[in-house]
């Protein structure tokens, strides 16, 4: 089957395309050079008045796993939403046929879950594999596990943490590794509230530096395309942007992604002791070689916030709407805490913490080291993107919006004096090529020849940027229109993304010693085959190249 | 599988899923040998089958080809105008069949332990609520209080696997002591005492309320309340557990729950303590989860085409049932062969365990296998956080629910 894309103004920042008109060639689910094409075009999409991206990747955005389905039973009276063909499930808890249903709409073919803890990743991966249309995966949650900590306790090699790292990657058919509030976690276990980047835990004695060092080792050598995937120390406290410059010092060179850094760059000054640190950490970003991060853009309204965070969801859970959450303590593994939550154009924090995200945002040299997301559910829902697009792109726009918010809040950061309006080149870099460049997915972001054709087409006429982005005409997954002028015309399954490291299998004799005295399940039983992806779970695998061989 | 091998599997008839149960298999015959679940006898014959003749489809107990019994239930749902599917537990593919089905024939579906269910889940749709795992509780609990009388009855190997495992990562086990609330079985509690440290306060559970507050109040207490006193305050981690049934009997079951959930929030002001109930003997977790992520909700549930709504009342199967305000009930039960009340006023059609019992004889039984002996598939641990692998051990033709639930749907037409 071959499919022409005739006449589109093509943007493809991978192959340093911007806006040139030309034809797109399509073939068996893979983009094929025009010479390549053998035998007769079985369809032309006219897209002489369209706009030709790649497929757009969410890389941060919560849509699979245990804390999942708690926001989804413990928030059902919001569950009544009607207003779109899908179920009624809420959209910052949507079911997962409403979440592929959503992005795919919006011209999202690819999405990937956070905060996988390797013990709930069966649930995880049944969850998403039940999420129609986008290729999904998973970031494995490691660094507040008691395993790894009694390894570090004890002085474990570099080595020996690699292969346990690699296994990790391996058996919860993940494809990063994140680490939450570096020991914080597993220190609330042993009532610790709080644990700053230089501090001690009482149990283990490790602080989180030596965990964030460790790690980003560990993923370096492994040659794990995407960097280690941090929530750092302290967040959402006033004054956190120490802690997250720490954090990168932490990674001593070593690449790494910061997440949801809006919630990561809070200074402590003024009347109300708190204030924007965009500025500081943006100078960081900026100036460091190594260091990516995914933004966490608040937006105003009802959302219900999820983390593996344990100890911060915790301390937050006073300001609970509707006054109700859940925190767990999981498996000597982590942790998880569901808190409900309003973000109010009218409280002079939320209304701060808005403007710090666009800061952020505005003040990224590099597009390829930024990356749009709203944290989803976390910041707001994923379906605001088109809005959030809008803010960033549209100067008198953004500042109309800013002037509706309290004057407290305005005389606290810079954002009106931000001139700078994205492009569209720019916004294809942050929402398509640099999540799959950062992911290490070869074939995806990029509309070069034999990549998969995930292509979304939107209507140049459409003059508005968020009705630009909210309802492109055509979307494409792996060569098939699945989206025509904004309705569902084919019902398709993604793969699951994954990398799998080599690692030395003694570590499984290890492993499987400390299943046996500690755990209440046999190792075997925590480990996902390829097989059981495919023929219980649901889901066929991609296995990703690493960078290197192991060194 | 080599004749005579022996090998660990993973038991699919609780909520603990117990994974260590070792058992030798011959001929597609199996034998368990481990010791580790003699406790266990009322899960156990839920392996064996008892009469190879169980294994055909019926109807009207009338022994039937499976062809035949699969064409005559897709004329009876065809024929039908309210289909309800009530699930008495399957695995995850099973209700994932059981949802599609759904969706396809506009049914109401519920599991029959959904009363069990929303008591639970009414203290986290209400309030706070601070939960922890199985593993979570071996490794660092240094108190665990059961509430209830029929807990350990229900879930034996809570005491070796983790109450009182032989080994555990950050506390003394030596240290570590069980409180019983309730009315436990006098023998095993003897027994647990000449072993461990154990203490049974026998109360009347409609009391929890009130004495779980005494405890957390500065009112002078008896001497045995006094002690429990200070073992609380000087926990670092406490775990409290019940399993809901046990509180059938009492005024009002949602507030005693709360009361165990409002003092562990309590605690948690100044130490670490946690709530885990033990609850999902007819893999109730497994369908709370699967149906919540793929509707929203975790059970009752009435498909309408695309769309569905929800209502905990008006979707209660065992209601619609008894009023006749549906034409067809089908259950589906691979868990255990326990009874299953069939009303006669409707048709009903009976998916599930070869040596299942009923009140009265279902217009048409299809037998199909038991998830982690006659096939594959994945069911969720009491914590609702951990999800196990069941495999297949024996080959005998059974089919999946999953298999059978897709014919009706004629999924593979």
């Amino acid at each position: 089957m071959n499919i022409k894309l005739q006449g589109g103004k093509v943007y493809d920042p991978i192959n340093n395309v911007y806006g040139k008109r030309m034809d797109v060639y399509i073939n068996d689910g893979k983009i094929i050079k025009k010479n390549k094409v053998k035998g007769k075009i079985n369809k032309v999409i006219d897209c002489r008045d369209k706009i030709i991206m790649p497929g757009a990747i969410d890389m941060h955005t919560h849509i699979g796993g245990g804390k999942v389905n708690i926001a989804r039973m413990m928030l059902e009276e919001l569950h009544h939403d009607h207003n779109d063909g899908c179920d009624s499930s809420a959209i910052i808890a949507p079911t997962t046929i409403k979440t592929g249903l959503k992005y795919i709409q919006m011209g999202y073919t690819s999405c990937f879950e956070p905060a996988l803890l390797p013990i709930n990743a069966r649930q995880a991966h049944s969850e998403m594999a039940d999420i129609p249309f986008v290729d999904k995966g998973g970031y494995a949650l490691l660094g507040n596990d008691d395993f790894f900590l009694d390894l570090v306790k004890k002085k474990a090699s570099q080595s020996l943490i690699n292969d346990y790292v690699a296994f990790i990657l391996n058996a919860s058919q993940c494809i990063g590794i994140k680490v939450v509030n570096p020991g914080g976690i597993n220190a609330f276990k042993f009532n610790q509230r709080a644990l700053n980047v230089d501090e001690k835990s009482n149990y283990y004695d490790i602080t989180p530096r030596t965990i964030i060092k460790i790690l980003t080792r560990a993923i370096y050598d492994l040659g794990i395309p995407h960097p280690l995937h941090v929530h750092c120390s302290n967040l959402g406290v006033a004054g956190n942007y120490l802690s997250t410059i720490e954090t990168i010092k932490a990674a001593e060179s070593l690449p790494i992604h910061l997440t949801h850094i809006q919630f990561q760059s809070y200074g402590n000054n003024g009347d109300r002791s708190f204030s924007s640190a965009a500025p500081e950490i943006s100078h960081y970003l900026n100036k460091t070689k190594n260091l990516t991060c995914d933004v966490g853009q608040i937006m105003f309204g009802q959302t219900v916030t999820m983390s593996g965070d344990s100890m911060s969801q915790h301390k937050n859970h006073h300001h609970a709407h509707p006054d109700k959450w859940m925190c767990m303590d999981i498996e000597c593994d982590a942790g998880c805490g569901v808190v409900p939550f309003r973000y109010s154009d009218k409280s002079f924090i939320n209304g701060l913490q808005w403007a710090i995200g666009l800061e952020v945002f505005l003040l990224a040299k590099d597009p390829w080291k930024v990356f749009l997301t709203t944290d989803h559910p976390n910041g707001g829902p994923f379906t605001s993107y088109p809005h959030l697009i809008k803010l960033l792109m549209d100067r008198s726009f953004r500042n109309d919006m800013f002037e509706k918010l309290p004057k407290s809040v305005q005389e606290h950061s810079i954002l009106k004096s931000l001139k700078r309006e994205y492009t569209l080149k720019e916004i294809c870099i942050m929402t398509r090529s640099a999540p799959a460049k950062i992911l290490g997915l070869k074939n995806k972001g990029s509309l070069g020849d034999d990549c998969d054709a995930d292509i979304t087409i939107y209507d140049q006429n459409k003059k508005d940027v968020e009705d630009f982005f909210a309802n492109p005409s055509h979307v494409i997954k792996d060569g098939k229109v699945v989206v025509k002028n904004g309705k569902i015309v084919n019902y398709i399954w993604g793969k699951t993304q994954t990398v799998k490291p080599e690692y030395d299998a003694g570590i499984e004799k290890i492993l499987g010693k400390f299943f046996e005295k500690y755990h209440t399940m046999k190792l075997d039983n925590f480990k996902i085959s390829d097989d059981e992806m495919t023929n219980v779970i649901g889901s066929e695998i991609k296995v990703n190249e690493c960078i290197h061989k192991r060194k | 599988m080599k004749p005579n091998s022996k090998r660990y599997i993973t038991c699919p008839f609780c909520s603990l899923h117990c994974d260590d149960i070792q058992v030798e298999v011959n001929n597609n015959k199996f034998k368990i040998i481990s010791e580790n679940i003699k406790d266990c006898t009322s899960k156990i014959e839920y392996f064996n089958i008892k009469n190879s003749s169980n294994l055909s489809a019926r109807i009207s107990n009338k022994k039937i080809s499976f062809k035949k019994a699969i064409d005559s239930a897709r004329k009876m749902i065809n024929n039908s105008n309210d289909i309800t599917l009530v699930n008495h537990g399957t695995d995850v593919n099973g209700v994932r069949s059981l949802l599609n089905f759904a969706a396809n024939y506009n049914c109401v579906v519920d599991h029959v332990n959904s009363k069990y269910l929303y008591r639970n889940l009414g203290i986290i749709q209400r309030k706070g609520y601070m939960a922890t795992s199985l593993t979570e509780t071996r490794n660092r609990s240094d108190v665990v209080i059961l509430f209830g009388n029929n807990i350990l009855k229900k879930s034996p190997r809570l005491i070796d696997k983790v109450i009182f495992p032989k080994h555990s990562l950050c506390t003394n086990l030596k240290s570590r002591k069980l409180l019983l609330f309730g009315d436990f079985d006098a023998r095993s509690v003897k027994k647990m005492k000449s072993k461990y440290r154990v203490e049974h306060f026998k109360i009347d559970l409609n009391d929890t309320p009130e004495i779980l507050s005494k405890l957390m109040s500065e009112d002078k207490l008896t001497k045995n309340l006094e002690g429990i006193r200070k073992t609380i305050k000087k926990s670092k981690y406490l775990v409290a557990s019940w399993t809901t049934s046990d509180f059938d009997k009492c005024n009002d079951p949602d507030y005693i729950i709360s009361s165990i959930s409002d003092f562990i929030l309590l605690l948690n002001k100044t130490s670490r303590a946690a709530c885990m109930p033990i609850a999902g003997s007819l893999a109730d977790a497994t369908s709370s989860q699967t149906m919540s992520w793929i509707t929203g909700f975790p059970s009752r549930v009435k498909f309408n085409g695309k769309s569905f709504f929800h209502d905990r009342n008006i979707c209660n199967s065992q209601e619609i049932i008894s009023n006749q305000n549906t034409d067809l009930a089908i259950h589906i039960s691979t868990v255990n062969h326990n009874k299953v009340t069939l009303n006669d006023k409707i048709k009903n059609i009976f998916i599930g365990h070869i040596n299942s019992t009923f009140n009265i004889k279902p217009d048409i039984f299809i037998p199909v296998g038991n998830p982690g002996i006659d096939h594959r598939g994945i069911m969720f641990r009491t914590d609702n956080v951990v999800s196990v692998l069941l495999d297949k051990i024996r080959e005998n033709g059974l089919l999946s629910t999953q298999d059978v639930m897709n014919m009706l749907s004629g999924v593979h037409d």
